[in-house]
């Protein structure tokens, strides 16, 4: 293999397939990176067994040829060399790289990529859907998924197609983020899936612009392909059966209270700074007008037995009645931080019941939070 | 205004209890503990063993040599718990400033309360007598430090084959003069490698620290030169505390013979998880972290540790990740000599966290949870079992 490439497209190539490599693998060849020279590209990829992701960059392929090398060595090389033309010439026998990029020149011990386990993509898009409409429902939706395997299952992010419908849902237990969508074209049958919710964050990382995204629905074995441009990202599904969230997205409220988002962020932030000592539990209390042309108020305190405490007071308007009730601040921030709306809109029917967040007229994400018993 | 602190100690408490269940060993040389064939040492003993210069923990082997005729019982810890929570609540019946030390063992602080303090004293010393048929020695003075040490003495005090039952009181303002001639070991914080360097310097009794120049104990000692030498002079101001606040909760067993069984290694780790289980629920603790200890038959010790995202105080997920941490640190066949389990970071578990599929089932574990808790506190810790752990009886 004898090749170059230029510095800034290797170096993207590395950090976009990177993150599929496993920290503590299994095989040792999974520690790296392959590297294949084809006709007028160099196929980058990497894989942890249960994500794989696939990038092609442009190159001069002189000699074409493969090899694998260590992820961490040929990334942190790649990311210091000048923005110039990289040349990569493999020694066969060796199975060591030659890098030669302006007057710098370094060799890396490879291992043959015969040892690289193979991988799949799924072929054909079976559905396509805006690039920017999928980041955002992966970005409101899995940062909710359990970060702790407890219940597996719950680590994933529910997918349902349905026609040109799309939904995506995850929870951890406490928390439930449920987002709706629209596919480009129609789903060839209606289907569920559960896909691991670090592989979407990885998707949602990756898409850049108004590209398509083309996905590759689970066949006769249980994986899903996500095509990018000059990206796959390939992925196991969960195995298991998400719980049903339907039933517990309250449909009626005794209180709804309508914030401006960035100032109930703030507020949250503040309040957590000392909430933290105490189990991230953040106490909101919501005041209806006193009078007709009064505003309501939400206040949120946050307490530290030892290092203080936090009152903090926002303009709000309440629909109902006033309302005392507990939640794990870190909950509320997180999904602030993904409302794209000037205002929010909170409904509870109780300090015991589950509250709903959701952005100001509009009907496609609902995010629903279990409060902290006091 | 004037303290009055008391130290109470139960006096050879286990062989107390022992002899109230086998009026035999009254009497007579016998201590409480593992057999002299195994890895057994002394956890408690006989006064009259006590006089041929029997100890806790010494060897039992030892032992059996300085007192052949020593007759060894096993241990009872549930009748020990049992007796330690009757006699700590007739303490907490008198002040609620009753900070538990050991099992046999507290501070009391009585300031304020109708009788002066050897008075009190010999009031606690007679009901507990009377009430519970234990022996018990009481040292009293103005703070911890000289009340411990005296109730030390006192019991030292009374070389006899009977308990000492022994009343110790240092007036106020003698607590210096008290302190003076006793050799520097009955400080706190003085072990061996502090009274080696003590002697070195020819300090050999309390009274000598007393004397030095502060800055000098500070030199060589550092913090604990300055607190060496205001013990000295008998200063301690640390009220008695009544709960401790708990960092951690954990269980341990040292076994007899090094144990390389992976059934029932992990058998233990449920248990030891159960009961730390049970401590957190209790104390209405939630803990992050859940650690195991490993010590290897070299005495090497390991522990690891792994924290959750969530608190908990479920027995389950505590197993669950304590057998875990084992299987990666455990290899098929290595000897294991002590194994354990224990959590820290731990928070109120009033404000819990609710979940969002409250189901029926999560409700109903928790109510056996409750019940089975409840059972095991009236009725001892053996009252209620689960099938996983009847299998070893059979074995």
């Amino acid at each position: 293999m004898i090749i170059s490439v230029l510095q800034e497209n290797l170096q993207k190539g590395l950090s976009t397939v990177s993150k599929a490599v496993d920290n503590r693998p299994s095989l040792p060849v999974l520690h790296n990176i392959l590297l294949e020279a084809e006709g007028s590209r160099l196929k980058l990829a990497a894989t942890n067994l249960q994500m794989s992701v696939t990038m092609w960059i442009g190159a001069k392929v002189d000699q074409p040829g493969a090899i694998t090398l260590p992820a961490k060595t040929f990334t942190d090389l790649v990311n210091n060399l000048s923005p110039e033309r990289v040349d990569l010439q493999l020694d066969a026998q060796t199975h060591s790289v030659a890098i030669h990029c302006g007057a710098t020149n370094s060799n890396i011990k490879g291992i043959d990529a015969q040892e690289f386990p193979p991988i799949t993509h799924g072929e054909g898009a079976d559905i396509r859907i805006e690039g920017k409409v999928l980041q955002e429902m992966i970005n409101q939706t899995a940062f909710a998924a359990a970060k702790e395997d407890n219940r597996p299952i719950l680590t994933g992010v529910f997918t349902e197609l349905e026609g040109e419908k799309i939904t995506m849902a995850a929870a951890d237990g406490y928390r439930l983020a449920v987002r709706n969508g629209t596919l480009s074209n129609a789903a060839p049958d209606a289907m569920s899936m559960v896909i691991p919710a670090k592989t979407l964050m990885e998707v949602a990382r990756i898409i850049e612009g108004d590209e398509e995204v083309g996905i590759t629905l689970p066949k006769d074995r249980d994986i899903v392909t996500f095509h990018l441009n000059n990206v796959d990202i390939t992925s196991q599904l969960l195995e298991g059966r998400f719980p049903d969230f339907t039933a517990i997205i309250p449909r009626n409220y005794v209180t709804a209270t309508t914030m401006y988002t960035q100032d109930l962020l703030k507020a949250c932030r503040r309040a957590q700074i000392f909430a933290r000592d105490s189990a991230n539990s953040g106490r909101l209390y919501v005041k209806p007008a006193s009078g007709p042309n009064e505003p309501g108020e939400v206040q949120i305190v946050g307490k530290s037995a030892e290092r203080g405490d936090l009152d903090g007071m926002l303009d709000a308007s309440v629909e109902g009645e006033a309302l005392d009730i507990s939640f794990n601040i870190e909950y509320l921030i997180e999904v602030l931080r993904v409302v794209n709306e000037e205002r929010v809109v909170f409904q509870s029917n109780g300090a015991e019941n589950p509250g709903v967040l959701r952005p100001e007229n509009r009907e496609d994400f609902v995010h629903v939070i279990m409060p902290m018993s006091k | 205004m004037q303290r009055i602190i008391l130290h109470f100690d139960l006096d050879a408490f286990f062989c107390a209890v022992e002899e109230k269940s086998n009026p035999d060993l009254i009497s007579k040389a016998f201590a409480v503990g593992g057999e002299a064939n195994q890895r057994g040492v002394v956890a408690s003993c006989s006064y009259p063993a006590r006089m041929v210069g029997v100890h806790s923990a010494m060897p039992m082997r030892r032992a059996k040599q300085l007192c052949p005729d020593l007759f060894v019982v096993p241990q009872h810890r549930q009748a020990y718990s049992e007796y330690s929570r009757r006699v700590m609540a007739m303490l907490g019946n008198l002040t609620p400033l009753v900070e538990k030390l050991s099992i046999d063992e507290a501070f009391l602080d009585v300031t304020g309360i109708k009788g002066n303090g050897e008075s009190i004293a010999r009031d606690i010393q007679k009901r507990v007598r009377d009430e519970l048929d234990l022996p018990c020695s009481i040292g009293v003075a103005s703070n911890k430090l000289v009340a411990k040490i005296a109730n030390n003495i006192g019991k030292a005090r009374t070389k006899s084959p009977e308990p000492p039952c022994a009343i110790e009181i240092v007036p106020v303002g003698s607590e210096a003069a008290y302190l003076a001639p006793l050799p520097i070991r009955e400080l706190w914080g003085v072990g061996p490698k502090t009274a080696a360097s003590l002697h070195e310097l020819n300090i050999n009794t309390i009274g000598d620290i007393a004397r030095q120049e502060r800055d000098l104990m500070v030199y060589h000692f550092g913090k604990n030169g300055y607190d060496m030498w205001r013990h000295a002079q008998g200063i301690d101001n640390r009220p008695v505390e009544p709960e401790q606040e708990t960092k951690s909760i954990s269980r341990e067993i040292t076994f007899t013979h090094d144990n390389r069984d992976e059934g029932e290694l992990k058998r233990i780790l449920r248990r030891q998880a159960e009961e730390v289980a049970r401590q957190l629920r209790k104390s209405q603790m939630n803990c992050k972290t859940i650690n195991i200890k490993l010590r290897w038959s070299d005495f090497t010790t390991l522990s690891r540790q792994t924290t959750l995202l969530h608190p908990t105080q479920d027995e389950k997920l505590i197993a669950k990740k304590a057998i875990a941490l084992f299987d990666t640190h455990w290899t098929q066949g290595k000897p294991v000599r002590l194994i354990g389990v224990g959590v820290s970071n731990l928070n109120d578990a009033a404000v819990r966290q609710l979940e969002l599929w409250e189901t029926e089932q999560t409700q109903k574990s928790r109510k056996l949870q409750s019940t089975l808790d409840d059972l095991k506190e009236r009725f001892g810790d053996s009252s209620v079992k689960k099938g996983i752990d009847i299998k070893k009886r059979g074995k």
